[in-house]
This record gives C-alpha cells, structure tokens and sequence, in this order.
C-alpha cells in the first residue's frame, strides 16, 4: 500500500503541482477543497487510473470522495483494481 | 514647469526666500535662489539653440535638479515639453519623439551643461497625431506603456494649476514642509510630489533613480531631511516600514497606485504615529479623482477609494452600460477639473474619452476600472474590467484572488495572471513572495485561499519563493512579464 501511496503522490505531483514545493504534501491533504484537482482534473484522474491500473473507466465513479486526497486515492484503486493472478 | 503660474511663483520663491532649500538630490540641497539661477542659464543656452516652439522639446525625465531646471526653462521660454521615462530604449523614444513632431532631445549633465540632438521631421510617423498647442499645454505626460509604445497624454496648464489648488489646500501644504518624491519624474505623481510642491515653495527631497529600493537610504532620507509628507506605491510604504522604523515628523501620508493590504496598512499606522493617511486614486489621463482618508486602527479587511474630489463626476456604468443611481458595481467613468483634453493620438480616443453617458455636459474618461458603490456613497475598486475572466465559465476577478492571496501573514506580495487555457477557458497562476523567515508553502497559501474564494477562483498553480516580484518601471508588479514567463516555461 505504502508503494502505491508513494505511486499517486508522485502522479499527483507531477501533474498538479508542477515545480511547487509539495514537502508539505500529506496523503491526507483535501486536493479537491484546495483547488489542486478540480472538475477537469478529475477527470484527468480518473483516465490515469484506469490506464495505469488497469480500471475499466466505467467501474470509476467520478465521486469526488474517492479523489479528495492522496490516500483516498490510493484506497480506491486498491479496492477497485483485478487482482493480480 | 507644467505652467506659467508655476514659474511665476518660482521667480517669486527665489526673490523672497533665496536660501530656502527647493530640492535635495543625492545629499545635495539646491536653493530657490540656485534653482532660479540655474534656470536662468538653460534658458539663455535654450534660446540660443533657437528651436522652434511651434514644436515641442523632448527631455527624458532624469530626475535631478539640473533636469528640474531645463524643464523650467524650457516651459518659461514657451516651449512644451514632452517627459518621457528615462529608460525607454532608443526604438521607442524615437517613436514618441517622432509622434509628437518634437524638435530636439534634449538632457542636461550635473554641471548644468545643455546637451541636444536634433529630431529629424517625420511626418508619416506622426500621422494622426494631434499637433500640441504651448499656450494649452505645456507638458506632454506619457502612460507607463505596459505594452507598446506609450500613449502620450498633454496636460493642459489650467489642469494643472486647478490640480496643485485642490492639492495644497487638501494635504494642508505649504513652505514648511518637505516632500518625499518617490515616483519618477515623467509620472504624473510627480505633479504633486515635485510640481506643486515648488509652487509652494516647499522642499521636495528626490529619491535617486537607482536608490529606489534601498530600504535603508529611503528611510534616512525621510528621517534626515524632516520629511512631512509622503506619496507612493505600497512598494515604498513596505520598505519604510520595515524595522520598525518610525517617523514622527510626517504628517501627510499617501497610498497610491494600489490596493493596500491592511497588515501593511496596520504597520504604517505604527511607523508615522503623526500622520493622516489618505487612499488616493486615479490615472494618467485624469490625475487624482477619488481620496479617502484611511484610520489604519479602524481599517476593515479592504480600503475604499472613498468618494470623487470636489468638482470630479463619477458615473458608474453597470453591464448593460445604464447609469446606476444607488448602490451596484460597474465600470467607473469619470470627469476632473484636471483631465487631458485627450491622447495625441487622435483614434485612441474614441470609446474612451466619451461624451457623459448621463447626457449631461463635459466629457467623460472611460476607466476600465471595475468600482462597487455602497449605501454611504463610498466606492469600492473591485479591479479592472480586462481582470475579469471567464475560469471554467465562471466569471473570475483575477484581482479579488491577488487580494486574497496577499491578505495571507507570510505573503509579502502576490501577483495573480489568468492563462489561456484551451479547457477552462483560462487557469489562473499565482506568483507570491513571501516574508523572510516564514515557511510558506503553496500548499498552504492554497488552503488559505481555500477559506476566502470560491472553488473557481482558486489558482490552478501557485509558485511561492523568495525573491521580489518583477516590477513595470512604475513599481507594480509586472503581471504581463509573470505571464509571458510562466507561458514559456509550459512550452518548453
């Protein structure tokens, strides 16, 4: 988990927080409430995920719940992702 | 210099009060008496070069006693003088210089040597320029240009003199006192700060071009000629107010050119425990047209410009460009005692010097700027009409941000630009300097943000560091240069 945590904090830094200084970036910290992801982010997210999990984008609900923070993020994908065989 | 009372009141300074101190530059102080004499001499070496006055002279505005002295000369021989800054390149001076049919440029060294180079006539350069008439205006002011060639603006005599009435009698001036001139030469604060503080016969203390911002010489300078009266941007009232510096002999302080935080506000309070502080507002093409007097121990979140000078009319024009009565916000136009009669250029005019959209007499300069009128009459800057852009369809103040954003402790300063975007129409980016010695992060400047702005008004990037915004000659901080580099830096 600590790994795909560290995966979506370098995914969020990289698309959102390009050349910022992100030590201050918690799993916890609202992306959302605090503008970094917003409605077209979203869905910038969601595309990601599905490509780099293999999610099929229609099994994604674009429910901001699931992306408000880095480990919400992570917790998603974790519940949604095939098993790997 | 800007008219022939002025220099009347000049002769009559140096015969009554030669020893008096007119101007100190670079630790230099030049006498009414010196001023006059020196005046005298440029005047002589003027007419020498017999110029024809039909056109007008050019002098860069370096801002020394010798330059002070040519201007004199040259507006006392009958001349118009065009001003423009300094450190315009040689493209854009030949431009102006071109466009207003000037004759000459000419500069003055430190030892009162006249020096000139002719203006060869170009009249397809100056097409569509109005020619300049000496006996309205003898002094061609030119806007801060923030993209292009500056628009030359000729201030009319009269204006002027009307101008330095309303100034001396509001700010209480008078030969007492001694004024800080912070702004450069060729801009129009230097109407009141220089202009009609010789015609008072007051000291006016120049900041040196190259010393603007160090800190340390401008409060020496306040501190060791007895400044009285203080004008300027927030930039400078920043860095007098560091170190918990104080100054008790100024009585007149005024915040211009921007809108003042109220930690800054709080701070000035603190540093001129004597002084009254006035909010004052307006433009190149109409001088001064709104004043409020602020209580920096009384100031709410945000300063109003408080309401027009006497003998300014102020409309405000809602969306649909009808006039509001009462309360509402919509873009200012306004009509002063002290406005052009119009840009040199003739097409630039239309749609902005426009006849009073209430059908009432005189005409009205369209501002661009976006005011709220409350239920007392006083008025609100909401920022500019071309701040207002479309973020994900919802209708943003780029402005609003920035003053939110600077509102933070740690924020010294803060520029927010909008960016076209080909999604959200445009994102907006915020450059922030914060103070020294905190640890502001952008995530946490965003989470500020976060409290006080709508979801759609949150910038999209925030770069916080350490090193001061770049600034447009001016002082303010130069938002187009902040978006040309930060476009860059995503293409590349």
């Amino acid at each position: 988990m600590s790994t795909l945590v560290d995966e979506i904090r370098s995914y969020v830094v990289t698309e959102f927080l390009d050349g910022e200084d992100t030590s201050d970036l918690t799993p916890d910290f609202d992306l959302i409430a605090n503008g970094v992801v917003d409605s077209l982010g979203l869905v910038r997210v969601v595309s990601h995920l599905s490509r780099a999990y293999a999610i099929p984008v229609d099994d994604i609900p674009l429910k901001p719940e699931h992306f408000r923070s880095i480990a919400a993020i992570a917790g998603f994908v974790e519940s949604a992702r095939p098993a790997v065989v | 210099m800007p008219s022939l009372r002025l220099c009347d009141a000049l002769a009559g300074h140096a015969r009554q009060r030669p020893e008096a101190v007119a101007l100190v530059w670079g630790g230099r102080r030049t006498t009414y008496r010196r001023l006059a004499d020196l005046a005298d001499e440029l005047a002589s070496a003027l007419d020498r070069l017999d110029l024809d006055r039909r056109r007008p002279l050019c002098v860069p505005a370096h801002k020394t006693p010798e330059t002070i002295a040519l201007l004199i000369a040259a507006f006392r021989s009958g001349h118009t003088v065009l001003t423009p800054s300094p450190g315009l390149g040689a493209a854009v001076l030949g431009t102006l210089t071109a466009q207003a049919r000037c004759s000459a440029v000419l500069t003055v060294d430190d030892r009162g040597a006249l020096h000139h180079d002719d203006v060869p006539q170009d009249e397809a350069a100056a097409d569509g320029f109005d020619t300049v008439d000496p006996s309205v205006s003898r002094l061609l002011l030119t806007t801060s240009g923030s993209t292009g060639t500056p628009k030359i603006v000729p201030v009319a005599a009269d204006a002027f003199d009307r101008f330095a009435a309303w100034a001396g009698s509001h700010f209480h001036l008078t030969e007492q006192d001694a004024l800080l001139s912070y702004a450069p030469l060729n801009f129009d604060l230097s109407l009141l700060d220089v202009w009609t503080g010789l015609r008072l016969g007051a000291t006016v203390v120049l900041v040196e071009e190259d010393s603007s911002t160090d800190a340390r010489h401008l409060r020496e300078l306040v501190t060791a000629h007895g400044i009285t009266f203080v004008q300027g941007v927030p930039m400078l009232h920043r860095l007098l107010t560091g170190d918990d510096a104080r100054y008790p002999g100024v009585r007149t302080v005024v915040l211009t050119g921007d809108t003042v935080p109220r930690p800054l506000l709080t701070r000035l309070g603190a540093a001129f425990p004597g002084a009254r502080f006035h909010n004052v507002f307006g433009c190149t093409e109409t001088n001064d047209s709104f004043v409020h007097e602020v209580d920096p121990g009384a100031a709410g979140e945000r300063t109003p410009i408080g309401r027009p000078l006497p003998g300014v009319r102020a409309l405000v024009l809602d969306d649909e460009g009808q006039v509001l009565d009462g309360p509402g916000t919509g873009e200012l136009y306004v009509s002063t005692p002290f406005q052009t009669a119009g840009y040199l250029e003739r097409r630039r005019n239309e749609g902005v010097f426009v006849p009073a959209p209430d059908g009432s007499e005189g005409v009205f300069y369209r501002t661009g700027d976006v005011v709220s009128r409350d239920a007392e009459g006083l008025h609100w800057l909401e920022g500019r009409t071309d701040f207002q852009v479309k973020v994900r369809g919802v209708r943003t103040n780029v402005q609003e941000v920035e003053n939110v954003l600077a509102a933070h402790p740690d924020v010294a300063e803060a520029a927010v630009v909008a960016l076209p975007d080909p999604e959200a129409g445009y994102r907006l980016h915020a450059q922030v300097t914060r103070r020294p010695g905190t640890a502001l992060t952008s995530l946490r400047l965003r989470t500020h943000g976060a409290a006080h702005l709508p979801r759609h008004a949150l910038p999209s990037s925030v770069q916080v560091g350490d090193t001061p915004l770049p600034r447009t000659a001016t002082g303010k901080p130069d938002r187009n240069l902040i978006k040309a580099l930060r476009q860059k830096g995503h293409h590349a």
